[in-house]
């Protein structure tokens, strides 16, 4: 599985918790600026797209629904409120490929997502 | 209750009433019409909308969860702690006021009648807590103050954090150091007089001039990161962004006076001597606290770092920001005018909304201004988390010795564990109100 991160903040952050948690599942993980990163899911360069920003669907979704379209992607969590584990595995399972979330959401949301993309 | 707010309307200065109508029922009206909304998640939805994908109903529905979670847990908390309201709580409702009117002309009007009130509720209904909370028997009004005290000073920390992020440790400590420097420095000038040939000595403000040579520096560093070497005539990001949706950009350009309009009220809005209206955290302390200055520096580079997010979903989506790229607030900050932060106010959205291509083209030269730009959010969004715990703390224990600094800290811990988490950066002011109305609970159960 090809992992993009885009968005605008704690990218690095991001991109290190997919390969500790992916390990060699993940054959490649890549961070680039929010619209290279959209492309790059659009063109089926990459599999799956994680970005976060301070809101979860601003700047770490924008482009993604400009460019891959609104169907592929999903806030998992925003200001308040966060998707229970379920909800977030259902988005997997259902084939959302974006994932958007806030910069302190990130230990919470990302191990789920990884796991049931590998499950 | 009807009465007694009512009686609170009218003592509102009508002036300061009437333009945060204005500006509540433009954006409102913008909103409406998809021409603008602040929320810059509900951005990419608009066209969504408005190309049949998305129903009216899903639309509004979105919008609302995607907003009042901000406004009640982080626009709010930061108004009331000042008080000027912080424009988020001001601008996000106007987002779901103006998606939730039907679209049409009834709902066109009617979005900018609720817009106007909700706006000029807002207002008396800060006031109106504020002083409730002043009239209670443990009154905190003035250590809730503190939040903001670590604040002032710790804001010219923030483009060490982002040279730190963008470039690593050891050039983000060379610019903490020269920031301390820089403090050190101003402060032991102290006044300038230039051997008295001005009547009025110049006081110089060592954090404001540490966080300018801050700024430099970290400005310095991300222009001269420049765009691998291409072959031929490979296009950047942003001008493909450009080619590819052309279109919006003109439906953006064919919409531009509602905007001038609403961009020169808000500067006027943002004026030290108006103190309505602030863009973020940061600048609303130091507003609060008297530093034209600070606030002006901070606004800049928050503008700054906004300008390829802005620029790139406005762009993408067809939709502007009622505020554009804010830079509104640092024509109101620069000038304490109000016709000169109107005129400048109108002219810079104009300039924003006409330069809107050629700005984001310009920025495909310079990859390491939109990175910076990212890293100058999150570098502020880690100040303030830790400033405004530190603050909250203080003023909690002001409050409530001993039993302020636990609460604080349980509040943070706690936070982490729910699924409906506090904005982290907000918990400092939260938390200090709730402690606050417990101390009152306690004086009148007899414990205090």
């Amino acid at each position: 599985m090809k992992f993009v991160v885009g968005g605008q903040i704690e990218k690095e952050k991001i991109a290190e918790s997919i390969r500790t948690l992916a390990g060699d599942k993940a054959t490649s993980v890549v961070v680039m600026n929010d619209i290279e990163a959209a492309m790059a899911l659009k063109s089926g360069a990459v599999d799956y797209y994680l970005g976060a920003c301070n809101t979860g669907g601003g700047g770490a979704l924008a482009m993604a629904i400009a460019i891959a379209g609104m169907d592929r992607c999903v806030t998992v969590g925003m200001p308040g409120k966060i998707l229970s584990d379920e909800e977030i595995i259902a988005h997997v399972k259902g084939g959302k490929s974006a994932f958007g979330f806030t910069g302190q959401d990130i230990d919470v949301v990302v191990p789920v997502i990884i796991t049931a993309i590998f499950s | 209750m009807v009465q007694e707010f009512l009686m609170r309307l009218i003592e509102v200065d009508p002036v300061k009433a009437g333009l945060l109508a204005a500006i509540g029922a433009i954006s409102a009206m913008m909103a409406n019409r998809g021409i603008a909304v602040f929320h810059d998640g509900l951005r990419p939805l608009i066209p969504e909308h408005l190309e049949g994908r998305m129903s009216r109903k899903a639309l509004a529905a979105t919008s609302f969860a995607l907003s009042f979670g901000l406004i009640i847990g982080f626009g709010i908390p930061f108004s009331l702690t000042a008080p000027i309201i912080l424009v988020h709580s001001l601008l996000l409702g106007t987002d779901v006021i103006g998606v939730w009117c039907s679209n049409s002309k009834k709902g066109f009007v009617l979005s900018g009648v609720i817009g106007a009130f909700y706006a000029v509720a807002l207002l008396t209904g800060l006031k109106s807590v504020v002083e409730l909370f002043a009239m209670l028997p443990v009154n905190f009004m003035t250590n809730l103050s503190k939040v903001g005290d670590p604040i002032v000073v710790c804001f010219s920390l923030f483009p060490a954090v982002v040279v730190g992020y963008q470039y690593g440790y050891r050039k983000g400590i060379w610019v903490l150091v020269a920031t301390i420097i820089g403090y050190l420095a101003t402060q032991s000038i102290g006044t300038l007089s230039f051997g008295g040939f001005i009547e009025k000595p110049v006081k110089l403000d060592p954090n404001g001039s540490a966080l300018l040579i801050a700024m430099i520096a970290m400005f310095y560093f991300a222009m001269k990161q420049r765009p691998p070497e291409t072959t031929g005539d490979q296009k950047g990001a942003n001008e493909m962004l450009v080619g590819l949706f052309s279109s919006r950009i003109a439906r953006i350009q064919k919409n531009k006076w509602l905007l001038v309009l609403s961009g020169g009220l808000t500067a006027v809005a943002a004026t030290m001597s108006f103190s309505l209206l602030a863009e973020g955290p940061v600048s609303l302390q130091l507003m609060a606290q008297g530093e034209q200055n600070g606030a002006l520096l901070v606004a800049l580079a928050r503008a700054i770092s906004f300008v390829p997010l802005v620029g790139t979903t406005a762009i993408a989506t067809g939709v502007y920001s009622p505020d554009g790229m804010k830079f509104v607030f640092v024509a109101g900050l620069a000038t304490n005018n109000p016709w000169i932060a109107f005129i400048a106010g109108c002219v810079i959205m104009l300039m924003e909304i006409m330069l809107l291509a050629k700005i984001a083209i310009w920025l495909d030269k310079y990859p390491g201004v939109k990175a910076c730009g990212d890293h100058i959010r999150t570098a502020i969004t880690r100040m303030l988390e830790i400033s405004l715990l530190v603050g909250g703390m203080i003023a909690s224990n002001a409050i409530l010795p001993g039993m302020g600094f636990m609460i604080v800290a349980g509040i943070y811990l706690l936070n982490k564990t729910s699924k409906r988490p506090l904005v982290e950066m907000a918990i400092g002011p939260i938390a200090t109100i709730a402690v606050g109305i417990l101390a009152n609970i306690f004086y009148i159960m007899g414990l205090g």
